[in-house]
């Protein structure tokens, strides 16, 4: 890859408008919520700005996170995102393989050291020595310690690099963990979304290439600017939540009337996610809005949490055995007090 | 496990599991305990009646009583009402019962909802003043009172904020919640809330004895 | 201690308005030489012996909401939060949670709940016997349906066994043991009284007939301080023309046995009427003006004799309720206003609520009913015992108030009742208060208005 090395120079070249980037420049300060004149600052900085060098590792993964961001609905998007940055690795993507991709990341690595963003999809397999997962040889494990060491920052991209995602699932067989879990001294942005949405992936990397660090994180990690609400915050079926109105199945009255989704097992209020305001396909719908409950996919352990369809405020697990066992051992418990009781009663008098 | 996941999963667990344990427990080790037989000759052979009509009656004061006790009984009322209201009409707590077991009803609108437990919260509030004010209730208050009363307020309480998504996030508050709810049922079978199942035993008994008497019940 | 000693320590008063013994200089509250320990261990033995489902239920369900207060006369007329009817029984309550409930295991290896202790009982002392009448309104107004009444019947008996009776209900439960009667209405006085009462109003009083078929008793109240009724009861029960009889092994129908919480003593008294009336051979015992006497035949005698009685068991007022509205007692009309008080046992507990006012609808009044009337009847403050007790006078007094305005309120010219301990009671209050009302006994009532046939 050897293009032009400023980023307005690169757009011009690829046929990028002037117009089109400061329209894209516009769109990402407005997601983020950005003080007003921040998208001239922020396009007039990544013109500027030399194309940012990125080594992009995919390990225990889908590609869904590359597909949503390669799939994007808006061809200039993607376009943006590979013209703000110089993609020195990317397995799906590179054109090169085998050694000469190898040798291209460990190039990249030592002449960008200390100033590469290292980005990660697909979660870490960490059991039986991490054979799980590897490339070249090298397990997914000693590849992220080795690329992390170099890096400025690291953006874990979708929700098995942030948290463990589907890999962690109970009961984990591989042993995945997040980046988090591994890399303790390099500041790590989650990007967490199964997968998550281009628009954020595009968000996050232009305020990085911007403002040359990463925005503000939640407690846990990511940013906030996409991540403060909840999608039932922001949810449009909301007014018929608060009013107590509720789908009781999929093609009844309720659903017809778009009621809120919440009996049918809508794990909206507890999703930080900006699926309802960003939404998908470049702002086409979004899941509750296609008529299907949130799965809360951007949150830990999301495939952990019970049933996709089963009701927030109700028990995770199936108590019925349990809960006989309980009644039958009460009963015992019971008799044998009344017993202990009418023993001592007899007892008392006898003794008389 | 988050704390939410740990709150629907095995706090709720264990919690209905000591729940049914203790409430069998209890009701069994009471009922088992000796009778002995009644050889007087009977006013009123039909005793079962009596224990229906207490059951009923005693639900209000009588004349006599009713200036003394008026107050006491309305708050208590109010509250009681409200917690049924609260309990057996929000939607999401029907989808908790149907979980448990397959029934389901309309719910009420969230408007009712949330004047309930307003008025709810403050008929409790009320109840524990009095309790901590009136020389008789005073006395007779133990820890079994002042907790039993704070394991009743808190999922109320809890359970409008998690509504209004004050305080904290939504996942926490509903976790806060529904731990507040597991609290009550671990605490539901060894103190007074018991006498939800033991006001039934204890009406029906007098009402039975009385009858067969043809005393005033 | 000697019985000379009881007698000496424990004289008879038969000259006062109230009927027991004399207010003593030095009370002796105590009985028995037994280290405190043991009294605890022989209180709490006696409870939870005598402890069953019902008992349980009742001690179980009490939500302390605290309403049992305001149905409890001394409480009412007191507001002392220590009368509320429940808190009387605490230390039984705690002793059952220990000893006896289902959870006693925990209560107990985690010391949750705490032994009683002999100064907890004998601090109750005063709130078992003395403002306790057992009169059972408080089991009214409970919304749990708790019976407290029955439940201070079950703790008295701990408290016996641990020696922890007042007093003077203890020395006139022991005269009864001793004697046959608490005041000194022994059968030989009973029967010297039967003898110059037929004299002196010229009316057969058969005693000891060897068969009859019905026996009739007294209580000893009746008989030292009310003897007219053991002529009311010859005259009605000769003018119906019956094979009665008083019988000198069974006429004591008062059982302090029961009040002082002495379950064998009250066993013995109760058996004394039944064999009594099984020797004669009769087909009903008819218990007096006295409302515990109800309590324990009517509703207890059964359960103490082991299996259903061979007789009926009436109070004199359903008697002649029985006979006023089958014709066979006739009386001429009372041409006065009068209003009845309910005696507690009898009518709220004993559930013969109507028979006193058919009675008096023969005598062609219609009662002026009292505020609170029938089962919700305000007791008068000396039942269960507690007349007998001089400590508890000032309470009692004030209980008494309520009863007093009730009747006040009713502005009736007489004041009738069917119970002769609510009668010494009324008679006690009267003098204290140097009211303007004497309670009339409706036996008496009856008798005197007879109709000639
Ligand atoms: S559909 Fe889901 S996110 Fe939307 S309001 Fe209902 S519960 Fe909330
Ligand atoms: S709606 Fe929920 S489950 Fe669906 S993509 Fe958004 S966060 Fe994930
Ligand atoms: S039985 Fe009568 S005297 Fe005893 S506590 Fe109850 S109301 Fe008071
Ligand atoms: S009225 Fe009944 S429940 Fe209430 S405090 Fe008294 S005994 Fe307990």
């Amino acid at each position: 890859m050897n293009e032009p090395d400023t980023l307005g120079a690169g757009l011009a070249h690829s046929g990028v408008s002037r117009r089109s980037f400061l329209k894209f420049c516009t769109v990402m300060a407005s997601l983020m919520a950005l003080p007003p004149g921040a998208a001239q600052a922020m396009a007039a900085a990544l013109s500027q700005a030399k194309r940012q060098s990125v080594i992009w590792l995919s390990f225990q993964e889908c590609t869904g996170c590359v597909e949503s961001l390669t799939r994007s609905f808006d061809p200039t998007l993607e376009q943006m995102i590979f013209e703000m940055i110089s993609l020195d690795y990317q397995e799906t993507l590179q054109a090169a393989a085998g050694e000469a991709a190898e040798s291209a990341r460990d190039e990249a690595m030592k002449s960008s050291y200390g100033k590469y963003l290292l980005i990660v999809d697909g979660s870490i397999p960490t059991k039986d020595g991490g054979v799980y997962s590897t490339v070249a040889g090298v397990s997914n494990h000693d590849r992220l310690i080795d690329a992390a060491r170099g890096a400025a920052a690291i953006v874990a991209v979708g929700t098995c690099s942030s948290y463990g995602g589907i890999p962690h699932a109970n009961p984990n067989p591989t042993g995945a963990v997040s980046v988090s879990d591994i890399i303790k001294d390099k500041p790590i942005m989650n990007v967490p979304g199964c997968p998550p949405i281009p628009s954020v992936i595009a968000g996050t990397l232009a305020y990085f290439v911007t403002y040359g660090k990463l925005p503000e994180l939640d407690h846990i990690g990511r940013p906030k600017v996409f991540y403060a609400d909840t999608i039932h915050d922001r949810c449009y079926r909301r007014p018929f939540y608060d009013q107590g109105k509720f789908a009781k199945t999929f093609d009844d009255e309720g659903a017809r009337n778009g009621w809120c989704l919440y009996e049918l097992g809508c794990k909206g209020p507890t999703t930080y996610n900006a699926c309802a305001t960003i939404k998908w396909n470049g702002g086409v719908s979004y899941p509750i809005e296609s008529g299907h409950g949130c799965l809360g996919c951007s949150e830990p352990n999301f495939w952990d949490k019970g049933s996709f369809y089963r009701p927030l405020s109700t028990p995770l697990a199936d108590n019925a055995h349990i809960i006989a066992a309980g009644t039958l051992g009460g009963i015992a418990a019971g008799a044998v007090a009344a017993g202990l009781s009418r023993k001592h009663q007899t007892h008392i008098g006898e003794e008389k | 496990m988050d704390l939410l996941q740990f709150a629907r999963g095995p706090a709720l667990t264990w919690a209905a599991t000591v729940f049914v344990f203790g409430i069998t427990w209890r009701l069994v080790g009471i009922l088992l305990l000796q009778r002995s037989p009644d050889f007087s000759e009977a006013r009123n052979a039909t005793s079962w009646l009596g224990a229906i009509k207490l059951i009923v009656t005693r639900s209000w004061p009588r004349r006599e009583f009713r200036q003394r006790t008026l107050f006491a009984q309305s708050v208590g009322y109010i509250f009681h009402i409200g917690l049924v209201i609260i309990v057996f009409g929000f939607a999401p707590h029907i989808l908790f019962f149907k979980a448990l077991t397959g029934l389901v009803w309309p719910n009420l609108p969230s408007a009712v909802i949330n004047l309930t437990s307003a008025i709810t919260l403050a008929a409790l509030i009320v109840v524990l003043v009095r309790r901590l004010s009136h020389p008789v209730l005073r006395l007779l208050s133990n820890f079994d009172d002042y907790f039993s009363w704070l394991v009743t307020f808190a999922p109320v309480a809890t359970g409008m904020l998690t509504v209004a998504h004050f305080g904290a996030r939504y996942e926490t508050l509903l976790a806060i919640h529904i731990l507040s709810v597991a609290l009550l049922l671990v605490w539901f079978p060894f103190g007074k809330l018991m006498h939800s199942a033991l006001v039934f035993i204890s009406r029906g008994t007098t009402g039975a004895l009385f009858e067969r008497k043809g005393a005033s019940i | 201690m000697s019985t000379a000693d009881i007698d000496s320590i424990h004289p008879l008063e038969l000259d006062q308005p109230r009927f027991s013994v004399k207010n003593p200089a030095v009370r002796y509250d105590k009985q028995g030489e037994l280290p405190d320990v043991q009294r605890v261990e022989l209180a709490m033995r006696a409870f939870v012996k005598d402890f069953g489902a019902v008992a349980a239920t009742y001690l179980e369900s009490c939500i302390h909401c605290g309403m049992c207060a305001d149905a409890c006369h001394f409480y009412v007329a007191t507001e002392d939060p220590k009368y509320t009817p429940i808190w009387k029984l605490e230390p039984f309550k705690q002793a059952y949670k220990r000893e006896a409930g289902p959870f006693a295991a925990i209560y107990r290896v985690l010391n949750l709940k705490k032994k009683v202790t002999v100064e907890q009982l004998e601090a109750w002392q005063e709130l078992i016997y003395d403002s306790c009448t057992m009169c059972g309104r408080c089991t009214l107004v409970c919304p749990m349906g708790i019976d407290i009444a029955s439940l201070v019947g079950l703790a008295r008996h701990g408290m016996n066994q641990a020696g922890l009776v007042p007093h003077e209900l203890w020395a006139v439960a022991e005269r009864a043991q001793r004697e046959g009667s608490p005041l000194g209405a022994t059968p030989k006085v009973f029967k010297d009284r039967c003898e110059w009462l037929a004299d002196d109003n010229q009316v057969d009083i058969p005693v000891d007939k060897v068969q009859a078929d019905v026996v009739a008793t007294m209580s000893s109240i009746e008989i030292m301080k009310y003897p007219d009724s053991i002529v009311a009861t010859a005259k009605i029960l000769n003018h119906l023309g019956l094979n009665w009889t008083f019988r000198s092994d069974g006429y004591e129908a008062t059982n302090f046995g029961m009040l002082s919480g002495n379950s064998a003593w009250q066993q013995e008294a109760s058996m004394k009427l039944i064999h009594a009336t099984i020797a004669a051979g009769a087909k009903l015992l008819i218990l007096p003006e006295c409302g515990h006497a109800y309590g324990a035949i009517r509703w207890q005698g059964a359960n103490i004799y082991g299996k259903p009685l061979p007789f009926r068991v009436l109070h004199i007022s359903e008697f002649l309720a029985e006979n006023t509205q089958n014709g066979a007692i006739k009386t001429k009309p009372l041409d006065k206003t009068l209003t009845f008080h309910d005696p507690c046992q009898i009518s709220r507990r004993g559930g013969a609520i109507e028979a006193p006012r058919e009675v008096l609808n023969g005598l062609g009044v219609v009662p002026i009913e009292m505020k609170d009337t029938r089962g919700l009847n305000w007791c008068c403050g000396g039942g269960g015992g507690v007349v007998t007790i001089h400590r508890a006078d000032p309470i009692r007094y004030k209980a008494f108030q309520i009863k007093m305005r009730q009747v006040d309120d009713t502005g009736a010219e007489l004041l009738v009742s069917s119970c002769s301990n609510c009668r010494q009671t009324f008679d006690d209050g009267q003098d204290h208060f140097h009211w303007d009302k004497t309670m009339l006994s409706l036996l008496e009532l009856v008798a005197d208005n007879l109709e000639e046939k």
